[in-house]
């Protein structure tokens, strides 16, 4: 059934290719393969995003957007390779938030005059979870765990959001530690098999886990608490006055450079993507934001806000004088 | 009952069009690659990749596999019948099976090897399946420590079985371990070995390593020796298969089954190829088979031995990929990039959704498709396949350069990358020139990033204790194998260096074979 639907798409891509000389000279883009960057392992956020988006932009676009997971350093790995690479266009990457909030470290490697954002395309909350038999039954039994003895963190990596919670707690005196896993399906395995004692995720990732009654969730950065599934009656540091939410948002980027009409291009397509049902669907599964969507102009002052509150939970945990 | 359950719908599933076509078609494609001096089964594979871009996971899979297991068994044919191995592990068929051969036996040593290729195949993909699921849950319980352990035993086996020159093994294991780290380091995001380069800043996928150093590499050696076919086929040889008799295999029920454990066990621990597996079957019989005296001079031992152990290798490498995404061998790292391309990752996850589940055990059954298929092809078409070799070298030599550069570009897009396989095979040909050997440089590129991962993964959540290697019971037994497996080549070229050293007195009979 799907090697029909893909020799159709061949097929059309072979016609498309026939026709792109006079579509050149109309447009001129795209007339090959996009690559979609994905910085991180398959199977975790980011490349569902992708996966999803490059198949709803394949027809809109009329080439095939194949995904490439590129893991490593918090998604720096796959940055560098979008950067490296020319500015025609013919790279996109989905950017997490783990990356982004490296922009704000104090000696950034990179810097946003190096990317153009083309939108927001995810925004979701995440939480701590546990293995379901973890002998802590709630939030509060795991911060008194922590007090005592050291748990460790399975985290996307070093500087990412889920670091700099980590970092927030280990600043208020409890004995959490990060450890990075790049590979989404490693960080889960180190959760089931006993080799880290929480996960820092988001709260669709590892909906299969969850409800599988594999895992669970024990409290959500949140400013209040998330009535939907199995986040009902999960407590969310909002209501307890931490103030230390940092919202996962995923963004599809393009480097810096590329020129106005083909941004444009490709931010309409993702807009168009953003209106399919599959694509609300797909944000549903996710817990996410129904509203995730963010068309460029509004993502860069959201993503501005972000990186100062981001800043302001580092500075914070330094304040306390305990982060070392 | 849950196992057999799910094979039984994989069974179902190989049985439908699109899965039987390229079953059929990988197998085909490995006979022929496996066939021809010039193109290996890892080449047969990493050419076959770009072409599973588009297909569903499924059958891409499949596919390689196919490619895989057919590739260990079709160079008997010129082994045996010219003299021509198609493949280094088709090197132990020369000597008894060519032997045999010639003392006007041909077509009973064919029927030698495809018994033998039927038996070590159905054997370890059984073990496979029964191991998968178990395999699996003992992969959950696998930590960073332990995943390192498990890799570095993988790199040291490699070295250790790498035969000719420690050195050399160990000098190509650790080009392969730099050319890893070039990129952007996976923890702390350093950059290492780029020089600002944007193609360097990018790293050196392994894909391309193996392109080149396999592909171009064999190419550029050829063109050195003005591209000869070493035997042309006569087109009168009559290309039979005799099956031996029940009564002659239960006569050789002992090798059958060494060589089938044997094969299945080298293939589980990753670093030990079919080629490996493949010599060290024979070196065994030489040592352990009751008629060792005679070995090398047409006996069936001698043909079953080595073809029994390749063969059995490849589910037995399919274990680990699959549990623990570890890729042992060059094929199976590139059907490990098959999978990430389809999103992926192999693991003991794998073994716990439903739906991937149908996929792995899709798989696991047809590698039991394969392998009968392969052996009925094998019976029927072999006339057909071996014509190949009529094929000019000069051609194949350039559709094989076609083949490398289409996928090096095909893989990212990137034309620099095209450069990147040019370096390698230049690098490749160095190699066989020099005498370094080439698979443990593969293998440290393959695996130098997962052991790098998994190692600083130890020493964040270890707090840069090294002896948690050593204390925990999975990841120290694995520790001490893999000093054992360096250690003994080490204390065996010490001796034999001692020995050396005195007056070449006790040395009377040589070793006559070249393994």
């Amino acid at each position: 059934m799907s090697a029909v639907k893909s020799r159709t798409r061949l097929i059309a891509g072979l016609f498309a290719l026939a026709l792109a000389p006079a579509i050149a000279a109309a447009q001129g883009y795209p007339s090959r393969p996009i690559n979609f960057i994905v910085p991180w392992g398959p199977g975790g956020g980011a490349d569902l995003l992708a996966r999803t988006a490059s198949k709803l932009m394949e027809p809109m676009l009329g080439v095939s957007l194949p995904v490439i997971n590129v893991p490593g350093a918090t998604g720096q790995v796959g940055l560098t390779k979008l950067i490296s690479g020319p500015n025609d266009g013919y790279n996109i990457e989905v950017m997490t938030g783990d990356t982004y909030s490296l922009f704000g470290a104090p000696h950034p490697r990179f810097k946003l005059s190096q990317i153009t954002p083309l939108a927001i395309m995810i925004r979701q909350p995440s939480a701590f979870y546990v293995k379901e038999d973890a002998p802590w039954k709630n939030w509060k039994e795991l911060l008194a765990a922590a007090k005592t003895k050291t748990l460790k963190v399975a985290t996307t990596g070093f500087g990412s959001p889920d670091d700099i919670t980590v970092t927030y707690f280990r600043g208020l005196g409890y004995h959490f530690e990060t450890v990075p896993y790049a590979k989404p399906g490693e960080r889960y395995t180190s959760i089931l098999g006993g080799h880290a004692d929480v996960l820092y995720e988001q709260t669709g990732d590892v909906r299969s886990y969850v409800d599988n009654k594999q895992m669970r969730p024990v409290v959500i950065f949140y400013p209040h608490e998330l009535n939907v599934g199995p986040f009902k009656g999960v407590p969310a540091t909002g209501d307890m006055g931490i103030h230390i939410s940092l919202p996962q948002l995923r963004t599809v980027i393009v480097k810096a450079g590329t020129s106005p009409a083909i941004v444009k291009k490709l931010s309409e397509a993702l807009a168009k993507v953003a209106q399919t049902p599959e694509y609300k669907e797909y944000l549903a599964s996710q817990y996410a934001d129904p509203d995730s969507y963010m068309p460029a102009a509004e993502a860069h002052k959201w993503m501005a806000d972000w990186l100062v509150k981001a800043h302001k939970i580092q500075a914070e945990s330094a304040h306390k004088g305990l982060n070392k | 009952m849950g196992t057999l359950h799910y094979l039984w719908i994989g069974l179902s599933h190989i049985f439908t069009p699109q899965d039987l076509i390229v079953l059929v078609a990988g197998l085909l494609v490995g006979m022929a690659v496996s066939v021809m001096p010039g193109l290996g089964l890892v080449m047969g594979v990493v050419l076959a990749l770009p072409f599973t871009y588009r297909m569903p996971i499924e059958p891409s899979i499949i596919l390689l596999t196919a490619i895989y297991v057919s590739g260990t068994y079709a160079g008997c044919f010129t082994a045996i019948l010219y003299r021509i191995p198609g493949e280094p592990m088709d090197v132990p068929l020369l000597w008894d099976g060519y032997s045999m051969a010639q003392k006007g036996q041909p077509a009973k040593a064919l029927g030698w090897a495809l018994v033998a290729a039927l038996t070590g195949g159905l054997f370890s993909s059984a073990v496979m399946v029964a191991l998968a699921v178990p395999m699996s849950r003992v992969a959950l319980s696998f930590g960073p420590p332990d995943y390192f352990a498990a890799v570095f035993f993988g790199l040291t086996t490699v070295v250790a079985l790498a035969g000719t020159s420690l050195v050399n093994a160990f000098i190509s294991l650790f080009v392969g371990l730099l050319v890893a780290t070039v990129g952007v380091d996976p923890i702390y995001g350093a950059y290492r070995f780029t020089f600002d380069s944007p193609i360097l800043e990018n790293g050196v996928p392994y894909v391309m390593v193996l392109v080149g150093m396999y592909g171009l590499g064999e190419v550029f050696n050829r063109l050195s020796q003005g591209l000869k076919l070493h035997g042309e086929p006569r087109s009168d040889t009559r290309v039979k298969t005799d099956f031996p008799s029940w009564r002659e295999l239960w006569l050789i029920r002992k090798t059958l089954a060494r060589s089938s454990v044997l094969g299945t066990l080298l293939g589980i621990v990753p670093g030990a190829g079919a080629t490996v597996t493949s010599f060290v079957s024979y070196g065994i019989e030489k040592q352990y088979g009751e008629r060792r005296q005679l070995l090398g001079t047409g006996l069936p031992e001698g043909i079953v031995a080595p073809q029994v152990g390749s063969t059995a290798s490849v589910a037995g490498h399919m274990i680990p990929l699959l549990t623990l995404g570890i890729p042992g061998s060059g094929a199976t790292a590139v059907i490990l990039a098959a999978f990430l391309l389809h999103g992926v990752q192999p693991g003991p996850m794998l073994f716990t959704d439903p739906g991937s589940k149908a996929v792995v055990y899709t798989i696991l059954a047809s590698l039991f498709v394969g392998v009968i298929g392969m052996c009925v092809m094998g019976f029927f078409w072999i006339r057909v396949i071996v014509k190949v070799l009529r094929i000019p070298q000069g051609v194949l030599s350039a559709i094989v350069v076609l083949f490398c550069i289409v996928g090096a570009y095909a893989n990212r897009n990137s034309v620099s990358d095209v450069w990147v396989i040019v370096v390698f095979g230049v690098l490749g040909y160095a190699f066989d020139k020099l005498r370094f050997p080439i698979s443990p440089m593969v293998l440290g590129a393959i695996l130098g990033p997962l052991a790098e991962n998994s190692y600083m993964q130890t020493m964040i959540s270890y707090h840069n204790d090294w002896t948690v290697f050593f204390r925990e019971g999975l990841s120290g037994t694995l520790m001490v194998l893999s000093l054992l497996a360096m250690g003994y080549p080490l204390a065996r070229h010490y001796l034999e260096k001692r020995r050396r050293a005195r007056p070449p007195a006790p040395r009377a009979a040589a070793r006559t074979d070249p393994a």
